[in-house]
Order: structure tokens, then sequence, then C-alpha cells
């Protein structure tokens, strides 16, 4: 019964990708045609390569790191909408901590794609609203006597999202937070994304090595 | 005939909104099919609830950060498709990087305001095509990746304790990946290089110069929000528990956010600029 239930998500998660992928290679086709000028082939030719350099591979290992965490419906819609490390991760982790479930089994899975529904739309509504009215002051918001707060979201979204596991799980923190303050040392603009694959290595061996050792 | 407000035309805004119709749609879509399945599995509503409403209100802030970033891209791409690419997939490093990568064929600067048509149109495809990769690698690894986790899981499972130990170990890795970069992280951007006059420097080809400069850094300010995050935290949880105040529980995560990042503006308000203004790298310094 759970395979079926997964199956039909990979389906429709596949429907709706196809249809997302059509849908953003139509946005630059439109305004091409509506702006009455295609790029130009040179710069293309010059510009493409660097960034597909960069952000295929980047894209190689955000699916990877990615997918087991975000269940098989989240991780479709949370391709589709972005922002996945800032938003829609901690929001699918936070949803199945508060509701008692692990990823990977069918309850994780429904709680975390509600959770990055909901995300999904309430994120668009606001960007679509504060375009549509609030453009003209939201720097005045975003800017002025609020800007250390909005400076600081990733730290107080992350130091609560951590406060909850590591509560439980104290004894595993120390192995990744080391392993990533000390990549961080000889590489200290290292991305998020790319750096979760040392943390996520240190925690699981630490994890590992503690429960061989009956630390655990 | 290219329309004189060609960027924050009707037509923009027209392609705008039939993003969003698909984005809510499809996220409509999946919310209705997992409500169902919940409910086959027997959780309970309150549970679902919970879930919707402390996700709607998790998202808020960090959703007014990402609308930020839209008016940050505006002011040389016009509102709209700052709008469109932060809607599907994109996040303002990358937006900002494709767009400042096309421009740097002409030598052009997001400083200023795109006015030429075919630049508008380069940078759309710029900004597309770099970021769909992971739309393109879904429908042949996700499944095969679920599958493979979920055989481990399930392996593991003969010994519970070290598949629980494992699986909460990677949850562990991914926060300590963002917790590693707010205490010792920095932000390294591509600008242009400017002389002792302040006036842009070209180089041999008659383009701007680029150097990398660091435009962010992990410091005091960054380190005291993530605690006071932490004991925001902690202490509702605690409040929770003593009070057995199950309905706020859902919402502890959301709230102890808005506490620290209310915090974030008093402690950079009342701490003396030496120590607010601390930060472990020198914000303006070239780095290559």
């Amino acid at each position: 019964m759970q395979k079926n239930y997964f199956d039909k998500v990979h389906r429709w998660g596949i429907i709706w990708n196809i249809g997302a992928l059509i849908m953003l290679l139509c946005i630059p086709v439109a305004i091409s045609v509506h702006v009455n000028a295609w790029p130009e082939g040179a710069a293309l030719l010059q510009v493409m390569p660097k960034l597909m350099a960069l952000y295929w591979v980047t894209a190689v290992i955000e699916v990877i790191t990615y997918v087991p965490m975000l269940g098989a419906g989240g991780t479709y819609l949370s391709f589709v909408t972005g922002n996945i490390s800032n938003l829609k991760l901690p929001c699918g982790l936070t949803a199945m901590e508060n509701a008692k479930v692990r990823a990977n089994t069918e309850e994780g899975e429904v709680i975390s794609t509600i959770a990055i529904g909901v995300s999904s739309i309430v994120t668009t509504v606001i960007i679509a609203v504060g375009v549509l009215v609030f453009s003209p002051i939201l720097p005045k918001i975003t800017g002025g006597a609020f800007k250390p707060a909005f400076d600081q979201v990733l730290p107080a979204l992350f130091g609560a999202l951590a406060a909850g596991y590591f509560a439980k799980h104290w004894k595993l923190i120390f192995a990744p937070v080391i392993a990533g303050v000390v990549v961080l040392f000889f590489s200290p603009s290292m991305g998020a994304g790319t750096l979760m694959f040392v943390t996520i290595v240190a925690a699981v061996l630490g994890a590992f090595v503690m429960y061989k050792k009956n630390w655990l | 005939m290219v329309p004189e407000n060609f960027k924050e035309s009707g037509f923009m805004y027209a392609i705008a909104l039939a993003v969003v119709v698909f984005v809510i749609a499809q996220s409509v879509f999946f919310i209705v099919k997992s409500w169902k399945r919940a409910k086959e599995l027997g959780i309970k509503k309150e549970t679902l609830k919970n879930t919707a409403v402390s996700s709607a209100v998790f998202t808020v802030a960090p959703a007014i950060s990402i609308l930020a970033t839209v008016i940050v891209l505006a002011n040389a791409l016009g509102i709209v498709l700052p709008w469109i690419r932060l809607t599907v997939i994109g996040n303002l490093a990358y937006e900002t990087t494709a767009a400042q990568t096309a421009l740097d064929f002409w030598g052009g600067s997001l400083k200023n305001a795109v006015t030429d048509p075919q630049q508008f149109s380069t940078i759309a495809w710029a900004m597309t095509v770099g970021s769909i990769a992971p739309l393109i690698l879904l429908p042949f690894l996700c499944k095969k990746l679920q599958n493979k986790i979920g055989d481990v899981v399930n392996k593991s499972e003969k010994s519970k304790k070290l598949g629980d130990a494992i699986s909460a170990a990677a949850f562990i890795g991914i926060i300590s990946a963002f917790l590693a970069r707010e205490i010792n992280g920095n932000t390294v951007t591509s600008v242009e290089k400017t002389d002792a006059l302040g006036n842009v420097v070209l180089n041999a080809d008659g383009a701007v110069e680029k150097v990398k400069m660091i435009t962010g850094s992990a410091g005091a300010i960054s380190i005291l929000t993530l605690i006071s995050a932490m004991v925001f935290m902690v202490i509702l949880t605690f409040i929770c528990k003593r009070f057995k105040l199950d309905k706020l529980e859902p919402f502890t995560m959301p709230l102890a956010m808005f506490g620290a990042m209310g915090m974030a503006i008093l402690l950079t308000n009342v701490l003396p600029e030496s120590v607010s203004g601390f930060y472990w790298y020198d914000i303006g310094t070239i780095v290559g």
C-alpha cells in the first residue's frame, strides 16, 4: 500500500515537473517575442558555459542532498518554487518534528508535503501582493528600523530549528558543527549547499562511531 | 515595435500572474492529495491543521526577505522579471550571478537599469537555462534516490537505534552547515573595480574590470541572534510543556524566530558599535 502511494506521488510529480519545465522555457521565449529581440548568440555562448558549470553541478549535489529530507511530494514542489535551503527545507523538517513523524515514512511524506505546499502558497502570495501593492514602501520596512532583523533571518531561523534537534540529540552536534567551522576557516565563502555535504558526512560518521562505542 | 516600458508592461505582468497560478495550482494539488492520504493513514485533523497554520506563520519572515530581494533586482531589471524568477526556482544569489554574468558580456552592471531589449532578453534566457537543471534531473533521480534511502532506512531498522541515530544525524548535518556559516562564514560578491578616486576601472577590451569582495560576514550579531533563537525556543518549549499548552506548541518555532529577529534589532541599537559592528571578516576587503 505504501509503495503504491509513493509511486502515485512520483507519477504526479513528474507530470507537474515536466509542466513546470515547459512553462519555464516559455518565459524567455515569450519575453524575446515581446521585446522583439532574441539573445545574442555570442553572449549566450560565453555566458551559458560559465553558469551551467556553476549551477548544474550544484543542482546535482542539491538533488542528492535534499531528496531524502524533503520526501517525494515535497521535493517536486520545492524544486519548482525554489528557496529550498532557506525556507522549504526548514519548513518541512519543522513540520515533521512537530507532528512527531519521520522522514521517508508515509506519514512523514504527507506532513512534509502539506507544510511545503502551504509554504509555497504563502511565499507566492506574499511576493505577489508585495510586488503589486507594497513595492514602493518595502525598502523602508526591510531597510529602515527593521533592517537588523531582516539581515538576521537565517541565524534566527536555523537557531530556532537547531534548538529542538540539539536538545534531543546533543551528542551528535559536535562533529558536524566543528567540521563545518573548520572547513570555513579554509574556504569561508563556501555556500551552505556545498558545505552540507561535509557536515552530513561528519554527522553520520560521528553517529556511527558513537553507536559502535556505545556512547549513544 | 518594442513597448516603451517593456520591463513592466501588461504582457510581463500577465506572464508573472500565469506563473503564480501555476505554482499555486501545483501546491494545492499536492496539499489535497496529501491531506486525503493523511486521513486514510489516521493522522488527526488537528495535526494536519497545525501543520498548515504553523508552516504559514513560519514562512512569513523568510518570504518578506525574498520579497526584499525582488526589490533589490528591480532597479536593473524592472519589478516583474525578478518577481517571476523568485517565484519559480530562483534565489537571490543565483539570479544576481546569472544576470551579472550575462551583463558582463557587454561590460554592464546591475547597478544601472537595463534599457536594451536584447540585453534584457539575454538575461531572461541566462536566468532560466542556468536554473532548470534540477527539473531535468528529478524525473530520473528522485524515485531512485528515495527507493535507495527507503532500503537503507529499512535495513537499519533491524538495529533501530542505529537507524534512528543516522536519520537524526543527517538532519543535524544539514542544520550544522547553516550554523557553521553563521558562526564563521562570509559572502563574497563580484563587484566593479574602482580606482582611488572612485572611478570604474576598465580593462584592455574596454569592459568594466571586476574584483571579488567580501560583502557579508558572520560576526557578533549573527552569533547572538543564533543563541537568542535557541534560548527562545528552549524557553517556549518549556512553557508549552510546563503549562500543557498543546495549541501553542506548533508555533514555538516561528515565535522563537520572530523573538530572535527582535533581539537582533535590540542588540544592534543597544550594544556599542564596536561590538554590534564586529565581523570576523572585514567587509569591503578584496579577496581576488
